[in-house]
């Protein structure tokens, strides 16, 4: 039984559409990377499941329970939670107010803020500081950790690591890492295809709205395909820069 | 000389005292919701006519037709078919409560006559109940639409409160009685004693919604909401019970404001348009966003008014209205108006 099913899933924006009849299903427990260039549709893709963009077609079922139609906070509560790429943190209030906010539904109760904080140290020192005084790493990790004082069950990340340095890159992977082995089911959105694959089980290649690739990490990290899109070739620097990431 | 300027000192303290509840509720609305109600001035209308029906042990018809809206939207909510058996039963039994205390205190009030507090407090849930009510009938139908289109919905909203006005209480002006008769003689100046409770309600009142924003989950979650709407969603905060609440707020705070000036001036339907656009006036000294800035506002839109009103009585709104020009550009200046919100 999958945890989460899309199947026939259209998301578009005016008269546009962006994501077309896509399928898609993540087991319990599997963290899954959904992997393409700018524009492709992936942010896109998790605004759709999260009812931040109301699908027009298509369903959305968490064990067996139809997510259709539900507002966002409606899918917080079903244990859906996204962290946004533009992380929509509240950057005048506080960083402990920014996680408690997080735990709004639970009523934020200490020892998950005691479990973000010693995840991430470093929102700790920085706890009466207000969000928007925080690095752009700092502010991923504030994302990050807000989501989860929702208690999840589905973790959806879209691109944590864009323009953030090496070291925080791994920082957070390590957190990605931690988090699914301790059972979190995880959608992890990716442009940077090597740093996503190191962390999969599996992933899917989205293009223009369609998925053109699926396969297991080590399937895709060996797909001439993948490799000449994303990991070589015209891509050289982004490689380059991958290796430094990973390694 | 002297026992002049302090007079009208005190008075612009009071009128400002007055317009602060008036330019709390407009910020709290405005940034929560992206509604600038030209509206709120109506809540003090209602306010203070709710105030003397519910004193003079008339069953208040607004109450009837709070607690009946307030049930339409219960069986809507309920009707939810993504709702599971628990969620349904929380629903139900809190709508239960709020019309509940909406019919309990009126009836109270009505079995009670001449109880001031029990007046108060009736016509106050009334009041904040409408709010919230008005929220989900006219701004959460088109909460995504843009801030010019919730301003004509809020005027739409006007016309009708005006209306809902003059059709239950006419347009015969009430008096309603002070909490205290009286005054004190505060050294050359003769204050009301219903001066010094104005600006003591004010004050508690403010006090009040400081801690309630700062020190609670909630509170808090409806300051997220104003500073950033995708990620108050993202948190699982439901932003139209956010919208709802700061429509409560500020409609609770501008009865208040009305069945407390109401001894004043006598509580009539036409009273709360002019108090709505001075609390505008001052809350656009702080962009309708920044309650410190909107503060000085009050206290420049009531001394403003009282000195006005003593030099060219005539002109004493045309002066008010008039500030709004040079702070529109004042405000122009110092920060461009896209530069507001998030």
């Amino acid at each position: 039984m999958p945890d989460l099913c899309i199947s026939g899933l259209n998301v578009g924006y005016g008269r546009a559409t962006v994501i077309e009849s896509l399928d898609l299903d993540v087991k319990s427990g599997e963290l899954v990377t959904v992997l393409g260039a700018n524009g492709a549709g992936k942010s896109t893709l998790l605004n759709g499941i999260m009812g931040l963009r109301p699908p027009r077609a298509g369903s959305v079922t968490l064990d067996g329970v139809d997510l259709a139609g539900l507002r966002p906070e409606q899918l917080v509560a079903r244990g859906v939670v996204l962290v946004p790429e533009r992380r929509e943190l509240f950057g005048s209030l506080p960083v402990e107010v920014n996680l408690r906010l997080g735990g709004y539904r639970t009523g934020a109760p200490a020892k998950s803020l005691e479990r973000i904080y010693g995840l991430f140290p470093i929102l700790a020192e920085r706890r009466r500081q207000k969000a928007a005084t925080l690095s752009g790493g700092e502010q991923q990790m504030l994302a990050v950790g807000r989501a989860l004082m929702a208690e999840p069950r589905l973790l959806m990340l879209d691109e944590p690591s864009i323009g953030l340095a090496p070291l925080i890159v791994q920082e957070i992977l390590r957190v990605i890492g931690q988090l699914k082995s301790e059972g979190l089911t995880i959608i992890l959105v990716e442009q940077n295809a090597r740093l996503a694959l190191s962390v999969a089980d599996r992933g899917y290649v989205l293009e223009v709205g369609r998925i053109v690739l699926e396969g297991s990490s080590a399937e895709l990290s060996a797909d001439p395909r993948l490799s000449q899109a994303y990991l070589g070739g015209a891509a050289d620097y982004a490689a380059a820069r991958d290796q430094v990431y990973v390694d | 000389m002297l026992d002049t300027l302090l007079f009208l000192i005190a008075d612009g303290v009071t009128n400002g005292a007055v317009y602060g509840l008036l330019a709390l509720s407009l910020i709290v609305i405005y940034t929560v919701t992206r509604v600038v109600n030209i509206a709120q001035g109506e809540y003090v209308t209602l306010g203070a006519l709710s105030f003397a029906s519910a004193l003079s042990g008339t069953f208040s018809v607004l109450s009837a037709i709070v607690a009946g809206g307030l049930a339409a939207f219960a069986l809507k909510d309920i009707a939810d078919r993504h709702l599971t058996g628990a969620m349904r039963i929380r629903i139900v039994l809190s709508r239960a409560l709020w019309i509940f205390i909406v019919l309990a205190t009126a009836w109270l009030a009505n079995l009670l006559p001449g109880s001031y507090w029990l007046a108060v407090l009736a016509s106050l849930v009334a009041i904040a109940s409408l709010g919230a009510l008005i929220y989900r009938l006219t701004v959460e139908p088109v909460s995504g639409a843009s801030p010019i289109v919730l301003l004509i919905v809020s005027v739409g909203v006007y016309m009708v409160l005006h209306g809902t006005a003059v059709l239950i209480w006419g347009a015969e002006p009430r008096s309603v009685p002070p909490v205290v008769e009286g005054g004190v003689q505060l050294g050359p100046v003769f204050v009301t004693y219903q001066s010094l409770w104005i600006c003591g309600a004010s004050l508690v009142a403010m006090i009040a919604l400081y801690l309630f924003s700062e020190r609670t989950l909630t509170g808090q979650a409806l300051q997220a909401t104003a500073v950033n709407r995708t990620g108050a969603q993202l948190c699982g905060i439901p932003v139209g019970v956010a919208g709802q609440l700061s429509f409560a707020i500020g409609a609770g705070f501008s009865a208040l404001s009305g069945l407390l000036l109401a001894p004043l001036i006598t509580a009539n339907y036409d009273m709360g348009l002019p108090i709505g656009l001075k609390g505008f006036v001052a809350a656009a000294l702080g962009g309708i966003v920044e309650y410190p800035t909107a503060l000085v506002g009050v206290l420049l839109v009531g001394l403003t008014e009282s000195f006005s009103a003593y030099q060219v009585s005539a002109y004493r709104d045309v002066v008010v209205y008039l500030m709004v020009i040079p702070i529109l550009l004042w405000r122009n200046a110092v920060r461009p108006p896209e530069t507001h919100g998030n």
